[in-house]
Parts: C-alpha cells; sequence; structure tokens
C-alpha cells in the first residue's frame, strides 16, 4: 500500500508539473498578452514595465525556468488582474470549488445511486420515468442546465440567483455568514449534481441489472434471503466496480473546476478564476490555476483507487503488490 | 448664485458657500438603502494617480475629492473641496478658497498642505502619473503655493484654454496617509488593491469596507463627507454602495433584469433595447436616453509613412482624395438603421452632437453618393482595368486591404460588414479580420495593419483634453502614432491650431480655431465616421435622483445624490 501512495504522489507531481507548464507555456504563445489589459493607448514605459513586472521581457523558455524555480520555494507569482499573490488567490478559490464540489458529489451520490438502484432491479412505471429524466439530465449541457436554474431562481426568488454569499455578508457573525453561503448553494450545486446524478443512475442501473443475473445472487435468492437484503447487501455492493471507477474521475472533474457553472452562477471558484485569467492572459494565475486543477484531478483518481480498493479485493491485492 | 466680476484687473468667479455644495434633491428623497452596481473588471489599485483603469477611476470617484468638479450632466465647472475662487485677468494665477470644515473620513482636516502634497505627488517622476500630462500647461507643471491653510494659489506657466476646468483631473489625496510614502519614493505602490482598506481615507461620498477579488467591492457612506442636500439633509442618501464584479455584459443585463442589481457599468447595446423596454413595461425597470454618444466607431488606414515604405497602395491611400471617396461611399443614414439598430445620428467627424459645447453642425460632409466617389478615384488613377470588381491604379496595384477589428462585439460586426458592402460598390475590396483585443492593440500600436474599424475613446469632452489625438506627435493620433513630426502640411496646420486654442483663455476664439480644425480633419478624412449611437441607460426603478451622463460612468458619478425608495 506504501509503494502505491508513494507511485500516486509521484504521478500527482508530474501531473501538476507538466500541466501547469503546458498552461504557462500556451498562455505565452497565444496572440496578445496581459499588457492589454492596461488599455488602448497605454504608454509605452507602461506596456514595457509590466512586460517586465510579470517576465514577459523574457523568452518563453527563460520565463517557465524562472517560474519553476520560485514555484519550488511555493512562490507562483503574482496575478495581474488581481494584482496580488497567485497563491493566496487559488487558495481561495479552491476553498470555493472544494466546497461547491464535495456538496454537489454528495447530492449527486445520494440522488443517483439509489435511483440507479430502483432502475436496475425494478421494472415499470416509475423506472422508466426516472431513466426518461435522467437521459435528459444526460443530453443537456451543463451551460444550459446552469442558464436555466438561474433563471427559475431569478423569476422565483427560490434562491439566489448568484454569487456566494449576499452583498451584506461583510455585517455577518460567522455562523449567519455560514447559512448565507448555504443559501447560495443550491443554485451551482444542482446545476453540477443533475448531470452527475444522472451518469451515476445510469452507470448504477447497468452496473445492477448485469449483477442481479450473476449465479451468486441467484443462489442468495434461493437461499431465500429477502429480495431487499439481496438488493443492497449482495448485487449493490458486487456492482459498485463502475461507478467507483467513475467516481474518482467525477471527483476530480468537479475539483479541478467546472467552469461554465461557476461562471454562469458567479460563484468564485478555481474554474472562474481560471476562466478570467485566461481571458486577461494573467499568464502567472493561469499557470497556478492549472496546477492545482492538475492536483484536484491525482488527488480524485487517488480517491477513486482507494474507493475501488475498499469495494472490490482484487484491486486490493494488486495495490498491495 | 453665481456671479462673474471683473475687478481690477481680476476676472473673479464667486460661488457663494449657501448654494455651491447643495445637491437638489428629489422629492422623496430618503436616507439609507443601498444599492448595486456592475463594474468590469477588478480595480488595479486604489490610488488614483498611478491607475487608471475604469474601476479604480469610479473608486477614486467615489471616495475621494476634487477641489473643482465637472458636472457630467451639464458640463458646467462647480466648486467641490474649493468653495470659490478667482482667476487673474491673464489666466495664469487661480487662488481658491477651501471649504471649511472638511475633514478626511478618518477626521483629519483638509487642509492647503494636501492639495501642495497632491500636487507635489503627482508631479513626482517616480509615480509616473499617468494624468499628470493632463495637468501641464504648455509643458510645464502647474505650481502652488499656500498662503495659509485654507487658501491655494496656482500659476499656470501660461494661459490655458480649460483653465481651472484641468484641475478636475486632480484628486486630493491625503497628506497625513501618504507623504511617507511619497519621500521614501514608494507613493507608486502605496494603497494598491491589496492594501488594508481601513488605510484609505479620503474626502469623497463613501468609504471603502470591504473589496472581495472576483466578488464585489462594498463602500460604506462616509459619515464625514461635507456634501449637504438642499433641504439640509447629509449626503449620501445611500448607506452602502456595492459593486460587483461582472465581467460580461450580457450577464450584467440578466441581473438587472432579475433585479440583484441596480445599476449597470455601461448604457444599453442596441440589442438589449427591447429587452429593457420590456422590463421597464412590467415596472422592474426605468429606461432613460442618455443622449447621443460623444464617441463613435472609426474607420481608418495606417498612415505612418515609415511603416508603409515599400507598400504601393500607400500611393493612392495616402491621397485624402481616396479617403474622401470611401467616404462619399457610405450611406451613412442606413448605416445608423443597420449597424445600431436606428438608434443613431449620421456624423462626419469625431465630434458627435453628444458633445454640445464643441460640435460644430456646418463640418463638411460627404453625402452619400457612389457616381462621385467612383469620379474621385477615377481623378487618382483608380479605374477597375481588368473587370475584376476592384480598382487599381495604373501599376496594377488593386485597391485591396484588410481590416482589423476587434472579435465579438456586435456593432463592430455589424459596422465592418456594412462598410465592405459599401466599399465594395466603388471597387475598393475590404476583407474583414476580427481579433483578439490584445492582437488588435499590438498591430496598432506597431501599425501592422492596411486599415482598423474600433471605437476609440476620448477622455475628455474638451479639445485641449485630447491633445494626443488632435498633434501629430500624440500617443492618440491613430492614423499615425507618435509621428516626430508632422506627416503633410494639414496636420501641421491643425497643430498649430490646437496649440493655440489650447492657450487661449477666450472661448469665442477657442471654438472658432477648433471649427477650423474640425474643418481641415474633414477635408482630409484620416479617420472616417459614420454614425454616433444615442445611449440608452437601464437602472432599477427604485433609484431617485438619477442625474445621466453622456461620459461614464452614467450614473454613479453623481452617487451621493442618488437614493432609492422603501
Amino acid at each position: 500500500m506504501a509503494r502505491f501512495l508513494v507511485r500516486r504522489l509521484f504521478f500527482a507531481i508530474f501531473l501538476v508539473f507538466a500541466v501547469s507548464s503546458a498552461a504557462l507555456f500556451l498562455t505565452r504563445l497565444a496572440p496578445g498578452d496581459v499588457t492589454a489589459q492596461l488599455g488602448a493607448f497605454a504608454s509605452a514605459a507602461e506596456v514595457e514595465r509590466t512586460r517586465a513586472q510579470f517576465d514577459l521581457d523574457r523568452g518563453p523558455v527563460a520565463q517557465w525556468a524562472l517560474w519553476m524555480s520560485r514555484a519550488a520555494r511555493f512562490d507562483f507569482g503574482s496575478s495581474f488582474l488581481y494584482n496580488r499573490p497567485v497563491g493566496a488567490l487559488i487558495r481561495g478559490a479552491a476553498a470555493n470549488t472544494a466546497t461547491l464540489a464535495v456538496v454537489a458529489l454528495v447530492g449527486a451520490t445520494l440522488l443517483g445511486i439509489p435511483l440507479g438502484i430502483i432502475t436496475g432491479s425494478r421494472r415499470g412505471t416509475a423506472s422508466a420515468l426516472i431513466r426518461g429524466v435522467s437521459l435528459v439530465f444526460l443530453s443537456i449541457p451543463p451551460l444550459l442546465t446552469s442558464l436555466l436554474l438561474v433563471f427559475i431562481a431569478s423569476r422565483t426568488r427560490w434562491f439566489p440567483a448568484g454569487g456566494m454569499t449576499s452583498v451584506n455578508a461583510v455585517d455577518l457573525s460567522w455562523s449567519a455568514w455560514l447559512a448565507d453561503v448555504a443559501l447560495h448553494l443550491p443554485l451551482p450545486a444542482l446545476a453540477l449534481a443533475l448531470p452527475l446524478a444522472a451518469t451515476f443512475e445510469r452507470l448504477q442501473a447497468q452496473s445492477m441489472t448485469e449483477t442481479i443475473n450473476q449465479p451468486f445472487v441467484l443462489a442468495a435468492v434461493a437461499r431465500g434471503v429477502p429480495a431487499n437484503d439481496v438488493i443492497v447487501w449482495h448485487a449493490w455492493r458486487a456492482s459498485l466496480r463502475p461507478i467507483c471507477a467513475i467516481y474518482g474521475l467525477a471527483i476530480g472533474a468537479l475539483l479541478s473546476g467546472s467552469f461554465v457553472v461557476e461562471y454562469v452562477t458567479a460563484w468564485p471558484g478555481l474554474g472562474r478564476l481560471m476562466y478570467e485569467a485566461l481571458r486577461a492572459r494573467d499568464v502567472y494565475l493561469v499557470a497556478g490555476c492549472a496546477a492545482m486543477g492538475a492536483l484536484f484531478l491525482a488527488i480524485g483518481s487517488l480517491i477513486a483507487d482507494m474507493l475501488l480498493a475498499a469495494a472490490d479485493p482484487r484491486v486490493r491485492e494488486a495495490q498491495a503488490s | 448664485m453665481t456671479a462673474l466680476l471683473l475687478v481690477g484687473g481680476l476676472v473673479i468667479y464667486w460661488q457663494s458657500s449657501g448654494d455651491s455644495g447643495p445637491a437638489s434633491a428629489p422629492a422623496t428623497a430618503r436616507r439609507g438603502g443601498q444599492v448595486v452596481a456592475s463594474v468590469r473588471g477588478e480595480p488595479r489599485s486604489f490610488n488614483r494617480f498611478v491607475a487608471s483603469d475604469l474601476t479604480s477611476v469610479l473608486i477614486s470617484e467615489l471616495t475621494q475629492g476634487r477641489l473643482v468638479r465637472i458636472n457630467r450632466n451639464s458640463f458646467e465647472l462647480e466648486p467641490w473641496l474649493a468653495e470659490k475662487w478667482e482667476s487673474s485677468a491673464d489666466g495664469r494665477t487661480h487662488t481658491f478658497h477651501l471649504r471649511p470644515g472638511v475633514t478626511w473620513s478618518d477626521g483629519t482636516p483638509f487642509t492647503s498642505a494636501d492639495v501642495l502634497f497632491s500636487l507635489r505627488a503627482v508631479f513626482d517622476p517616480k509615480v509616473e502619473s499617468p494624468i499628470a500630462s493632463a495637468l501641464r500647461v504648455g509643458g510645464q507643471p502647474i505650481r502652488a503655493a499656500a498662503p495659509d491653510p485654507q487658501t491655494v494659489v496656482f500659476t499656470y506657466a501660461g494661459p490655458s484654454g480649460p483653465g481651472v476646468g484641468l484641475l478636475n483631473s486632480l484628486t486630493i489625496l491625503p497628506k497625513h496617509k501618504l507623504e511617507a510614502a511619497l519621500d521614501a519614493g514608494t507613493l507608486a505602490t502605496a494603497w494598491e488593491s491589496k492594501t488594508p482598506l481601513t488605510e484609505i481615507v479620503g474626502t469623497g461620498a463613501f468609504v471603502l469596507r470591504e473589496y472581495l477579488p472576483g466578488q464585489r467591492l462594498v463602500l460604506d457612506r462616509n459619515p464625514r463627507y461635507w456634501r449637504k442636500a438642499a433641504d439640509g439633509q447629509a449626503l449620501p442618501y445611500l448607506d452602502r454602495l456595492v459593486l460587483e464584479m461582472v465581467p460580461e455584459q450580457n450577464a450584467e443585463l440578466l441581473r438587472l433584469q432579475a433585479g440583484s442589481t441596480d445599476l449597470t457599468y455601461t448604457e444599453l447595446r442596441s440589442e438589449d433595447y427591447v429587452a429593457a423596454r420590456r422590463g421597464e413595461e412590467e415596472g422592474r425597470l426605468k429606461v432613460i436616453e442618455l443622449g447621443v454618444a460623444p464617441d463613435a466607431d472609426a474607420f481608418w488606414f495606417c498612415l505612418k509613412p515609415d511603416a508603409k515604405k515599400g507598400d504601393k497602395r500607400f500611393a493612392f491611400v495616402q491621397k485624402p482624395e481616396f479617403r474622401q471617396a470611401l467616404s462619399y461611399a457610405v450611406d451613412r443614414e442606413a448605416f445608423a438603421e443597420t449597424v445600431f439598430l436606428g438608434a443613431a445620428v449620421p456624423i462626419w467627424g469625431p465630434i458627435t452632437p453628444g458633445n454640445k459645447v464643441w460640435f460644430w453642425p456646418d463640418i463638411p460632409r460627404y453625402p452619400h453618393n457612389v457616381d462621385k466617389a467612383k469620379e474621385i478615384l477615377k481623378s487618382i488613377g483608380l479605374e477597375d482595368r481588368n473587370a475584376n470588381g476592384t480598382v487599381e491604379d495604373a501599376s496594377g496595384t488593386e485597391a485591396k486591404f484588410t481590416v482589423i477589428t476587434q472579435r465579438g462585439i456586435g456593432s463592430y460586426d455589424r459596422g465592418t460588414v456594412v462598410l465592405r458592402d459599401a466599399a465594395k460598390a466603388v471597387g475598393v475590396t475590404l476583407d474583414i479580420a476580427p481579433l483578439e483585443f490584445g492582437a488588435m492593440l499590438k498591430r496598432l500600436m506597431a501599425c501592422d495593419y492596411d486599415a482598423i474599424y474600433m471605437r476609440p475613446l476620448f477622455t475628455d469632452l474638451d479639445p485641449a483634453g485630447n491633445m494626443d489625438f488632435w498633434l501629430s506627435s500624440g500617443s492618440t493620433h491613430l492614423w499615425n502614432l507618435e509621428g516626430k513630426s508632422p506627416a503633410t502640411d494639414w496636420e501641421r496646420r491643425i497643430d498649430t491650431l490646437m496649440l493655440e486654442q489650447a492657450s487661449s483663455i477666450d472661448p469665442d476664439r477657442r471654438k472658432m480655431q477648433f471649427e477650423a480644425v474640425q474643418k481641415i480633419f474633414a477635408e482630409n478624412v484620416p479617420v472616417l465616421y459614420f454614425a454616433a449611437p444615442r445611449m440608452y441607460y437601464a437602472y432599477n426603478a427604485r433609484l431617485q435622483g438619477v442625474v445621466p451622463s453622456v461620459q461614464r460612468p452614467p450614473v454613479l458619478w453623481n452617487a451621493d445624490s442618488l437614493s432609492v425608495t422603501p
């Protein structure tokens, strides 16, 4: 197990290194740079000063080497857009993204898995209806789901139409602030959770259907084990493997930033930060966001492997060796 | 009460403190409440002397004060931190009497020492302030002395057209907070956007309370603000003003319609007008016409001789007749109809009817006339000799150009298409290349383009405030940026006239000289203008005291007089 974890740690380091380097190079090589943010007729001196400040007066390789040497000391440079250290900005945005991702993941799990068990083990109108709704949510892109939810929120005022806190959050106590965040969570969390829940439902249903027909399940039924116990304790546990596999990817994808949802719902997370950074060609912020996204992806796949090991002894044995 | 007196060689502009400060209040103005406005970007700094981005400028206007202010609705000069002033007859000396009892938001008294400090800071070479150039007269910095804590005497190196109006650009910063940074040579990095907000004090209507990067800026009422409403109520009416970061205009409109934003940063786009009107019919929004925009979309060729060496097309592009022919080719009524969906007026020069003081209705015009355009092209040797639809000169060089523009702007997309079709009708081929803003800008600065279509913004309505556009050496002399010397005789004449009018204190003479400049400009058409959009603005119907302006920000310039209904 220790060897497995060490291997994964090296993989995470490599992933962060490769993704952030690629992000830095691509941002640097794309047309235009951050000095466009100075406006149409900034003075040449101002442009040069800004270029020097963000190491744009060096070649891409020299700039990358400089950034890497600083990053090794946990100095990820400074953001032009926000005029503050990239590290501090990313920490805040990553925490916001993680909060949203965890809520969305829990919601999708609590919704998708039980529905998948039902549709995978039973026939009837209810199952057909659930399957239909799942297909609809799988087909709708997250952009549309987000816009639809924003529209519903703005029309009904059931919950805030965007942001993470209300404009008066500055006056709130800690507990009231938490309640305020909780009030703002449903919109982006639902936008993320609904398609994910549909994915879980479809996968769980398919896996459940296959497992139910396995001999060990039929044997349990033949032994007179009640139907519900067979489904939950025998069939469900055995059907979890594909879910665990996709779970890790889902965690990684959610944590590494759901650009569209965060942007449309104005959630101040990693995805939105990276979008703004890309728009402004804020090179160090792009690289920092990409690094954090890659780290989240590595963590997500590690969690997936551990879940898989917990659910399947064969995987556990393979990891141990 | 305002009076203009001539006493013993002094032109005295006097304004009593009784009616200079107070704002006329809406009948039902009420203290309290908050307004949420949107802004597009993060502030670069809270120090106006080093940041000129729109958000930084807005925050400075909300939190800081000036000696005088140009009212953005009437364009009249108003006393602000100075309650009155006198100017010498030669227009070189201006004596300001500061408003008594004004304090900074931390309670420190505001005195003439703060004014002297601000002037020293703005001209400090280490600060490299972008506003310093606007405060020079004849290339020389304004000088000042303070005979007592309530009086400041400004001395200009020569007469100045805008006169006291120049000081509208001078934000007064607190000496007691920033003098140490100036002395240490670090003022340029003082009051950056990461500075603790309690450090930032001002004489403006609001104080900074919270800044969440990427989310919002919260400004609270400054309880020590000096201005009072006409009924004696302390201003501002609002307890809080929140600036939400909404970088995208579609999202901004959605939030306005949903009621989560009260004010947008800019005017409505033509395509958003109908949706806003619907909101007005439902009682949620109010839509007002601000007037004709002072800026308009423009089209020009790179006319920098050094950059166009070896380009055979330059032989005819540099001729005014070629550009006149293009001007004749465009039907401006149709342009206004198509590009701005009817909400625009035809124009023939850079000064639009939105600039009520300097607009000249008699500017030479080029009414739509395709035959005349073709005739002019023929007169300079451009004919379609090979019948391929594009005119060429005797050597076979075709009048074919690439027009760069910014990608993703609706009016640019429509404008370039109309222009392309109009040019095609007279045999000039234009290929449109929409670019990302940064890439376009890079080409513009390097003169690495044939032609460009975009909307340059004037920073000031007074032409003397836009010398960089008019002077051949100017950094915004669009068609030939920062020329070493005037490239043509007509540019030399404009240089002379502009320098004269900028240093004249006779308003009638200034107007006459600027009309002459506009005439030369229109005859030589270095930049083609077609239509100036009418500006419409939508805001939440609960807002009161809105005084619109064609300059940005259209409503928040008067934030201290805004109020909300319960």
